[in-house]
């Protein structure tokens, strides 16, 4: 019984040592070539990220600019009057606003106003889902839509935490009853069939950046919420620029940002009312 | 007297037949009508709206890939696992897969805002969405069906006159163990990962669980080999013909209803850790909506549950039930509603609960609200008009259950 054990040991042991002895050696310089060769994926990486340094996504990181906002929601009194300039600008349906306005109250029954673009999360779940990269990051860490790349699945609509994203059912049958009196339309009515939301008007951020306006600082380069804010509750700016508006409001002011949980990164900051939520 | 003598053949289809054939045309004629509506005027003629933007169809996609999975399931147990006995079946098994994932595609179609850009996921990748990933596994594994199933196609008799293909078939059919092994990979990628569209969307409470690939993948190789037997059954009943021996009918019976009772196994579990021992605060507030709003516990417990689960597997398994024909296609059938709700509950009650982000109130957005009507009913019939159709076609023209010539 042992003896046929020890046959077959020995059987083994010939055929099989060398290749699995070649398999060991040949994966443990494949290991050592592929993680710190040249084509080890790690050879891209920066030593930050080596060193587990958290990136602050997929979106932001890249460019010279990184567009966000701060939404004060103890100076806010309801107006709407950005989510009409947006409407008006953008030429949105005004039954579906990118830039909705409710009321609300805070835990001892005072109200407040709260309003929300779309946060343009730089681990955006919108970014992920889309099968076709319609909607994706720009350099600077703007959430933008490609209208002649969506298919229209509604995915983005289903991921998107935050309800920011709106579908064209149909096509632009609405009056604008915004225009002209807030605005006049900067960009098309976007098609039947594809995913919109809020752009913070790139339209008229890349254009002040061609023309050495900066975004943000100077009327007329902000996005029309902003402009049109009669009490300065929203505050849009570089947030890579130490030095621009915005950086000194968030280093001034305690700020939340919403479903901070989700880890969704968003780059709109609110300033809560002075009482607390 | 100089008439000219016409050959006459006996008329070749019965009434029963022609009246069944009228009954898929004018299901295929609504569908035909309703899909002209939607292509003119647009979703909005849906009652889906920006809340709840997937509905009914959604849920036959998920439902018809859901039922196809009998297909790679057969191949795989034929040709990979080597139990030969089962390769009777296996034509009518692709075949239904076929139907199953030509039907979703074509929902799909009907469901995307913009139908002409639907080659757009083959084009523009992006490899982190798992809705791209299961786009391709389809496209990929719609090809692998037909290279499957095109051996079968070219033995009928039209094919005569293109020996070439029919050649180029039989090489393809010794392909068969690579084709159900590129199958099972493929198919046990997206059919999980039409779980993972749910289970990966964090901002939804009653979605965002690991769970959710494995109780989709575990439902679809339980039910998609018993919808195969049943409709083995149902044909055998219509043609009078005995295709397939009832014993290896039953052996996949009770392959089916071991697999619901392991898909029985996460699903309590699941129910367990997420909404009994779990109490997340927006779990269960999700739930307590639901209730309120929707008969949910009603559809889970006996729609899920009961019809899904429970009924399946007691006819599969239990030896005085299992032996007869009857019982099983029973609960083949009670099986296949069982998913159908399953895969409703899971997109549409998903959507019913409102987004919660605002930081004063917990739900700014009303709770969704939505039934589908009559446009989305139409397509409804018209996808079941196309897949009977498929079938009928298929029964009356394809060598599906002829048997095969012994190779090795």
């Amino acid at each position: 019984m042992s003896k046929k054990k020890t046959k077959i040991k020995v059987d083994l042991n010939r055929r099989d040592f060398l290749t699995v002895a070649g398999a060991a050696f040949g994966s443990a310089v494949a290991a050592q070539f592929l993680t710190t060769g040249p084509l080890s994926p790690f050879s891209q990486l920066k030593q930050s990220q080596l060193e587990g340094v958290p990136e602050t996504g997929h979106g932001a990181g890249t460019g010279e600019y990184h567009w966000g906002m701060v939404i004060n929601l103890d100076a806010c009194i309801g107006c709407e009057y950005c989510m009409r300039a947006c409407s008006a600008i953008n030429d949105v349906n005004p039954d579906k606003p990118w830039n909705i306005v409710v009321e609300e109250k805070t835990s001892t029954g005072n109200t407040f106003y709260f309003s929300r673009p779309c946060l343009h999360c730089q681990n955006a779940p919108c970014v992920e889902v889309c099968p076709v990269k319609a909607t994706y990051h720009r350099e600077d860490g703007l959430v933008v839509m490609d209208y002649d790349r969506c298919i229209g699945c509604r995915y983005c609509q289903i991921a998107c935490p935050y309800d920011a994203r709106k579908f064209n059912w149909e096509l632009i049958p609405y009056e604008n009853p915004y225009v002209p009196t807030y605005g006049l339309p900067e960009v098309d009515r976007r098609p039947r069939g594809v995913v919109e939301k809020c752009t913070f008007c790139i339209h008229r951020i890349d254009a002040a950046l061609e023309s050495g306006q900066v975004p943000g600082e100077s009327p007329g380069s902000s996005p029309a919420c902003v402009n049109i804010c009669p009490v300065g509750a929203r505050v849009f700016g570089n947030l890579k620029d130490p030095n621009s508006h915005i950086s000194q409001v968030l280093a001034d002011n305690p700020t939340i940002r919403l479903r901070e949980d989700l880890g969704a990164e968003p780059s709109v900051y609110y300033i809560p009312p002075k009482e607390g939520l | 007297m100089a008439t000219v003598s016409v050959a006459r053949r006996p008329f070749p289809f019965s009434p029963g037949f022609l009246a069944w054939v009228g009954l898929i045309m004018f299901l295929l004629g609504i569908g035909l009508v309703t899909a002209y509506q939607v292509f003119s005027k647009g979703l909005v003629i849906t009652n889906m709206y920006d809340s709840v933007p997937w509905g009914l169809w959604i849920t036959i996609d998920l439902s018809a890939i859901a039922l196809g999975a009998g297909a790679f399931t057969l191949s795989a147990v034929v040709y990979l696992f080597g139990l030969k006995r089962f390769q009777p079946i296996v034509r009518l098994a692709v075949f239904l897969g076929f139907i199953g994932y030509t039907s979703a595609l074509l929902t799909l179609v009907m469901d995307i805002g913009r139908p002409d850009r639907f080659w757009h996921p083959w084009v523009y990748w992006n490899v982190h969405s798992v809705l791209w990933e299961i786009t391709w596994c389809i496209t990929i594994y719609l090809i692998i069906m037909v290279m499957e199933f095109l051996p079968v196609i070219t033995e009928n008799k039209f094919f005569d006159r293109a020996p070439w293909l029919r050649a180029f078939a039989q090489m393809l059919h010794k392909g068969a163990p690579l084709f159900a092994l590129l199958g099972l990979g493929i198919s046990l990628l997206h059919q999980s990962s039409l779980g993972a569209t749910y289970g990966i969307v964090k901002s939804r409470p009653i979605w965002f669980k690991p769970s959710m690939p494995i109780m989709f993948i575990l439902s679809a190789i339980a039910v998609g080999p018993a919808l195969t037997m049943s409709i083995t059954f149902v044909i055998e009943w219509i043609t009078g013909k005995r295709n397939i021996d009832h014993e290896i009918l039953r052996a996949i019976a009770r392959f089916s209803g071991f697999g619901l009772l392991i898909y029985g196994y996460i699903k309590f579990w699941d129910l367990a850790a997420i909404t009994y021992y779990g109490r997340m605060p927006t779990v269960e507030q999700a739930l307590y909506l639901l209730n309120q709003q929707t008969p949910y516990n009603f559809a889970f417990w006996v729609g899920e549950i009961l019809l899904g689960i429970v009924i399946p597997a007691t006819l599969f398994l239990v030896p005085r039930f299992n032996r007869n024909p009857a019982l099983l296609v029973l609960g083949g059938f009670s099986a296949m509603i069982g998913i159908i709700i399953n895969r409703w509950n899971v997109t549409v009650s998903g959507l019913f609960v409102p987004l919660a982000y605002s930081p004063g109130t917990q739900y700014v957005l009303p709770p969704g609200n939505y039934f589908p009507n009559l446009v989305e009913w139409g397509i409804a019939i018209g996808i079941i008009g196309y897949a009977l159709l498929m079938l009928t076609l298929g029964v009356k023209y394809l060598p599906l259950f002829k048997k095969e010539e012994e190779h090795a």
